[in-house]
């Protein structure tokens, strides 16, 4: 191969007989170097973005939570959560007490879905209390540590932006929260309702959040709900977040029979498969720019053999075998794309490291959360960009080549 | 001029080409044509224009196949070797001269002259130190650097006469390599070629329309109507 690759490196660098052929050539490399470039930056984008999302979405939520299958409530929680926050990869766990509610203001109303928190422990397992932007989260903490409670003043209640939004309500306000688990009385099922006030207003920057999750302490969602001392979920955190499924099925089994775990790559399923569509769909579009460069290359390489035929036939003559002047042109088209491709990387490298440390690119944070456009370009899309890129360069050289070492000397030569 | 078992053998050579329109009568060339060349022996081929001197040395090359009939190379049939053998056999025993230098324009004088190694997977630095002695054994010393564009007709032929005989072949074919030079430089390439055949003990088959040259050579064989006659 030494000999085919000294051939081809210096028809690369040599003048050409019919500027054009150096020309397109010259468009080749560029090609390549644009298409893989566009590739690396585009992916490193998606990349980023999906990061961000992913950190955000599971900072904000449980990486793992457990409950009873049948959908009824734990009680006797305590030794169990005591016992389950000291397995393998736990960091925190916390109990909770979801249930469905409608919260009214005057006349606008909304859905809500409740949880019942112990702030310290829901803290250890999710950020949403850190996003709250009015008022705090303090009057969550549980009864026995705030001292003297005035049983005039409604219970606090922490509820997502938009949900404000929706009610109108800022802080201060009182809202009231009606539970579909009311009490049976002679005149039938009478809803349990309850006047709360708002302490704080978080906004996290999921809709789904933000729109519909609102926190109360542990033990009014319990005495709202008619559920003394149970809670329905204990969520936890992992130290490695990718263990979500692994440890889960170990809490499983520690917990007994009757309970099942979910994590938040199932929860947030469809989310992650709709952005690696995305991711998908982009690097086909983009590829089609490398696809246009190996076409640039056939036409390089094409009239290239053209203008060689005699050199080949003389190459023949004196004993180079049609498989050698076969891979003297695939070395070439290989060359083209794979300068193309060094220079791709470079540049889509450096374009990406340069947007990720000096953040150019500015986005409005009230819309995308974020303020600016995140870059994480990785080693595996550089893998798969560069063998995308020598393949269909590759596939771009079968013709030229082929045509090469079908040259008959003879022939090319008679009328010389 | 040897006697013994030929290194050059053409046997009841045919070559015919298909009519290229359906009807027409093929181009036959030759017919029955026989031939030998032996060791340090050199044979001049003459004819008209068009009578397939040319075609002759591209079948005793193995650059071209014969209808039918078979060439040998020493003891090897050349005509039933497969195509990639022919190539290697043509690295190795044959050293083809053109009428134009041909010459790869990319290429140095010395790498030009060095190729068939190079094609042959000889180290590039043993390559080159073989081509440097050829260069300078058909007066091209320090001219090795130059490209071919850098050097006059006669000196392009000569680096041409240095690649095939770099692979230090047993036969020599050449066709009318004087024939893009004028009068002073043909005789003086002639000579070199001569003094090269000599000194190589080759086997030459050479064809030329120069009948100055061709009587010097030690046979002279005329190409008529398809078949070598001695002139």
């Amino acid at each position: 191969m030494r000999f085919e690759l000294f051939i081809a490196a210096r028809y690369l660098r040599a003048r050409r007989r019919q500027a054009v052929v150096g020309l397109i050539t010259l468009i080749s490399v560029i090609g390549v170097a644009a298409g893989v470039a566009s590739l690396i930056i585009a992916l490193a984008i998606t990349n980023g973005m999906r990061r961000d999302l992913q950190d955000r979405l599971v900072g904000s939520t449980a990486h793992v939570l457990l409950m009873k299958t049948a959908g009824d409530g734990i009680d006797n929680w305590r030794p169990l959560l005591d016992k389950l926050q000291h397995q393998p990869h736990v960091l925190a766990a916390a109990p909770g007490l979801y249930g469905q509610v409608l919260i009214s203001r005057g006349p606008r109303s909304g859905g809500a879905l409740i949880k019942g928190i112990l702030p310290d422990d829901e803290l250890k397992t999710g950020n949403l209390l850190q996003s709250i932007k009015q008022g705090s989260y303090g009057e969550l903490q549980p009864t026995t540590l705030i001292p003297n409670p005035s049983p005039l003043i409604p219970k606090p209640i922490v509820i997502g932006q938009d949900l404000a939004t929706t009610l109108g309500a800022e802080v201060g306000d009182s809202l009231l929260v009606t539970s579909p688990q009311g009490e049976l009385t002679p005149l039938g099922l009478i809803p349990r309702y309850e006047h709360f006030r708002v302490v704080g207003i978080f906004n996290s920057g999921f809709y789904q959040y933000d729109s519909s999750y609102a926190f109360m302490r542990l033990a009014d969602a319990q005495h709202l709900f008619s559920e003394p001392d149970v809670i329905s979920v204990i969520s936890f955190k992992l130290d490695d977040l990718y263990k979500a499924q692994q440890v889960g099925h170990a809490l499983e089994q520690v917990a007994g029979n009757g309970f099942q775990a979910t994590n938040w790559m199932e929860q947030n399923r469809e989310l992650f498969r709709a952005l690696k569509l995305e991711q998908v769909v982009t690097f086909i579009v983009l590829a089609l720019i490398v696809v246009v460069a190996a076409l640039n290359i056939l036409i390089a390489l094409t009239m290239m053999v053209m203008e060689k035929t005699r050199d080949i036939a003389v190459m023949m003559s004196f004993g180079v075998d049609a498989s050698q002047i076969r891979r003297i042109f695939l070395a070439q088209g290989l060359l083209i794309s794979g300068i193309g491709t060094v220079l791709g990387l470079v540049v889509g490298y450096a374009a990406s490291l340069a947007g990720s440390h000096y953040k150019f690119i500015q986005l409005d944070a009230s819309i995308y959360s974020i303020d600016y456009l995140p870059f994480a370009p990785r080693i595996i899309d550089a893998l798969a960009v560069a063998a995308l890129s020598l393949i269909t360069a590759l596939l771009a050289t079968l013709y030229p080549s082929h045509s090469a070492a079908s040259v008959l000397p003879a022939e090319a030569l008679r009328y010389e | 001029m040897a006697t013994s078992s030929p290194i050059l053998r053409a046997e009841a050579l045919e070559k015919t080409y298909p009519p290229l329109t359906s009807g027409a009568p093929g181009l036959t060339l030759f017919r029955d044509l026989s031939l030998e060349v032996a060791p340090g022996e050199m044979v001049a081929v003459v004819g008209q224009s068009g009578a397939g001197k040319s075609t002759l040395l591209h079948l005793m090359a193995a650059l071209d196949r014969p209808t039918t009939g078979n060439v040998y190379v020493g003891e090897t049939e050349v005509t039933a070797l497969t195509p990639r053998q022919q190539s290697a056999f043509r690295n190795r025993q044959i050293g083809y001269v053109w009428q134009f230098h041909y010459l790869l324009p990319e290429f140095t004088a010395l790498e030009n002259a060095a190729m068939p190694l190079l094609a042959r997977g000889v180290a590039k630095s043993e390559a080159l130190a073989a081509a440097e002695t050829w260069l300078a054994r058909v007066g091209l010393a320090g001219r090795g650097h130059h490209r071919s564009g850098e050097l006059s007709g006669g000196e392009q032929q000569r680096v041409s006469i240095a690649r095939a005989l770099v692979t230090q072949p047993r036969l020599l074919l050449a066709d009318e390599p004087t024939g893009d030079l004028d009068t002073t430089t043909s005789t003086q390439v002639f000579e070199l070629l001569q003094q090269l055949h000599r000194e190589q003990g080759l086997a030459s088959l050479i064809v030329t329309h120069n009948l100055d040259f061709a009587a010097r050579c030690d046979r002279v064989l005329r190409l008529k109507g398809g078949q070598l006659h001695p002139a």
